[in-house]
């Protein structure tokens, strides 16, 4: 997977985990996880983000602030954000380092 | 939820019966990995990063002698769950600073909007409380024999 892409892919999980604890946290501190690292949680996200590219930072921003989530997963050839069909080509210039967006929608790909 | 609903998450082949692992860091690597070669993940670092991330906020070792570790990430398309077990118990910085021997690993994708996940974590963490279930699950020879103690069987 493109480098920059999986630092992508960590900031999003980690920032939907800021989002769940801070709006579902009671329910998950009353099966008794504490969540007393919130703060840590979002130092480690802005590490994180220091280390994306700066220009690529803010595509993940306006994306994630249009769609919710900027990056998506490619299942059966669809952009899971729109559902386009997504060109076979697109999967070997991945692999090959690439980071590709969806040409109907723009979100970031990611093949799971 | 009930667990026989819950268990529908997982397999033979995600059954980790005698955990190496006797630290945090190790045993969440071996743990990933487990799941990895058992649903043929491409990309298990996402995954390990993601539950890293999840015991920042805190240990999820919160039941006598089980954790829990949890999360959402993209590199799953539906929820997993990873059952295993240590014999000589792991240091998962638990709250009484026991060793941990029941491990459940919960993985679900963002998009799970029915929170199956956080309903399917409820059900396991209820359900362990048994402190008879627990001597069970180590005793079971089996993932059949572990599924079936779980059921209450």
């Amino acid at each position: 997977m493109h480098p920059q892409l999986q630092l992508l892919v960590a900031l999003q999980d980690m920032m939907g985990m800021i989002r769940e604890i801070e709006e579902q946290g009671s329910e998950l501190e009353d099966m008794g996880f504490k969540t007393e690292g919130l703060e840590k949680l979002k130092e480690a996200q802005a590490e994180l983000e220091a280390k994306i590219d700066p220009q690529l930072m803010g595509q993940f921003r306006r994306l994630t602030k249009k769609f919710g989530r900027a990056v998506v997963p490619v299942i059966g050839n669809s952009c899971t954000g729109c559902f386009a069909q997504i060109p076979t080509s697109f999967v070997s210039k991945t692999n090959a380092g690439r980071l590709q967006r969806c040409e109907s929608c723009g979100r970031i790909l990611y093949w799971p | 939820m009930d667990i026989a609903e819950v268990l529908k998450h997982t397999s033979s082949d995600l059954f980790l019966p005698d955990l190496q692992a006797t630290d945090k860091t190790s045993a969440l690597k071996e743990l990933v990995a487990g799941l990895a070669s058992g649903i043929n993940l491409k990309n298990p670092d996402t995954i390990l990063q993601m539950l890293q991330s999840r015991e920042e906020l805190g240990s999820t070792a919160v039941g006598p002698g089980v954790a829990f570790p949890h999360g959402r990430t993209l590199a799953v398309q539906e929820l997993k769950i990873l059952l295993a077990r240590s014999t000589a118990g792991v240091d998962f910085d638990s709250e009484d600073g026991e060793p941990t021997h029941l491990f459940f690993v919960l993985v679900a994708p963002p998009q799970d909007m029915g929170h199956q996940y956080i309903k399917s974590l409820a059900t396991l963490i209820d359900t362990i409380q048994d402190a008879g279930l627990r001597e069970k699950l180590m005793a079971a020879d089996n993932y059949e024999a572990f599924c079936a103690a779980l059921k209450g069987e």
